[in-house]
């Protein structure tokens, strides 16, 4: 089988194109490689949103007794509100007396208070 | 024609470690003035807990009525238990904002919130809004919190 095998890649040889235009084949070989290779990086870059690995184990957070560990799933498996929640909360802009304005306006009277005992002090 | 005051509850809020519930202080003092057989409230509290891992603070809630009956509600662990377990951290900070102990990850987060949700007093909010408490805790610990 071995010998019939052998035999038959050696005509394949013989009559394949890719010995007669070897280096076209060759580079348009390699440059499709690199091409996906590339896009499968930069895509599995843009896909990790977390800096934790799946299936890291979060160690203490099985305090149940014969609980299995907990281990972190892939990011997709998350809610998506996830990834905003260390963003600063937006709030959209609902004209005046509008829940915005109450936030805006608090946050406003709040620093202003504390510069002014800051004031005090000086 | 006044009615006769009824006597209150006693409400005794306590952290005990799961399993380990003992006469000695600091639970036999605050449930002995209150009228309670200590040794009662431990048997059934370590009933209750047996399917938790022994040694984990769990928040009671125990209310003693004026014939002396007692009832008590278990919760989950402390927030910040949780979060120093899984940082690997002994203590917070000192000085929140200020000084960083350790760094946390957004799945920890979201895992720390699952386990919160399943109290009773927080069963009416989203996990969304859960996780924002979490990470709140997790800034006055010192931890920092990554994506």
């Amino acid at each position: 089988m071995s010998f019939l095998a052998l035999s038959r890649s050696s005509i394949r040889q013989a009559f394949s194109p890719c010995l007669a235009r070897g280096y076209a084949a060759k580079s348009s070989n390699t440059e499709r490689v690199l091409n996906v290779s590339a896009k499968d990086t930069s895509a599995a870059e843009e896909k990790t949103l977390s800096s934790c690995p799946p299936g890291t184990i979060l160690e203490g957070l099985n305090y149940l007794k014969g609980q299995p560990p907990v281990i972190a799933l892939p990011d997709d498996e998350y809610p998506p509100w996830l990834w905003d929640l260390m963003k600063p909360k937006v709030y959209e802009d609902d004209g005046p007396g509008g829940k915005a304005e109450k936030k805006r306006l608090r946050r406003e009277n709040q620093q202003r208070i504390k510069d002014q005992n800051f004031m005090k002090t000086q | 024609m006044s009615k006769a005051l009824k006597a209150k509850d006693q409400l005794v809020r306590i952290l005990i470690p799961a399993g380990k519930a003992a006469p000695t202080p600091p639970v036999g003092p605050a449930l002995g003035a209150r009228g309670v057989k200590s040794m009662d409230f431990c048997k059934e509290f370590n009933a209750r807990t047996a399917h938790i891992e022994p040694g984990v603070p769990t928040p009671t809630l125990i209310t003693v009525e004026p014939d002396r009956t007692f009832s008590f509600i278990t919760k989950t662990p402390p927030t910040t238990y949780l979060l120093k377990k899984t940082a690997g951290i002994e203590k917070g900070t000192g000085r929140p904002g200020h000084e960083v102990t350790g760094t946390i990850s957004l799945k920890h987060v979201y895992e720390v919130a699952k386990i919160k949700a399943k109290d009773a007093h927080l069963k009416h909010l989203k996990l969304e809004s859960i996780a924002s408490t979490v990470v709140g805790t997790a800034k006055s610990l010192g931890l920092q919190v990554v994506p």
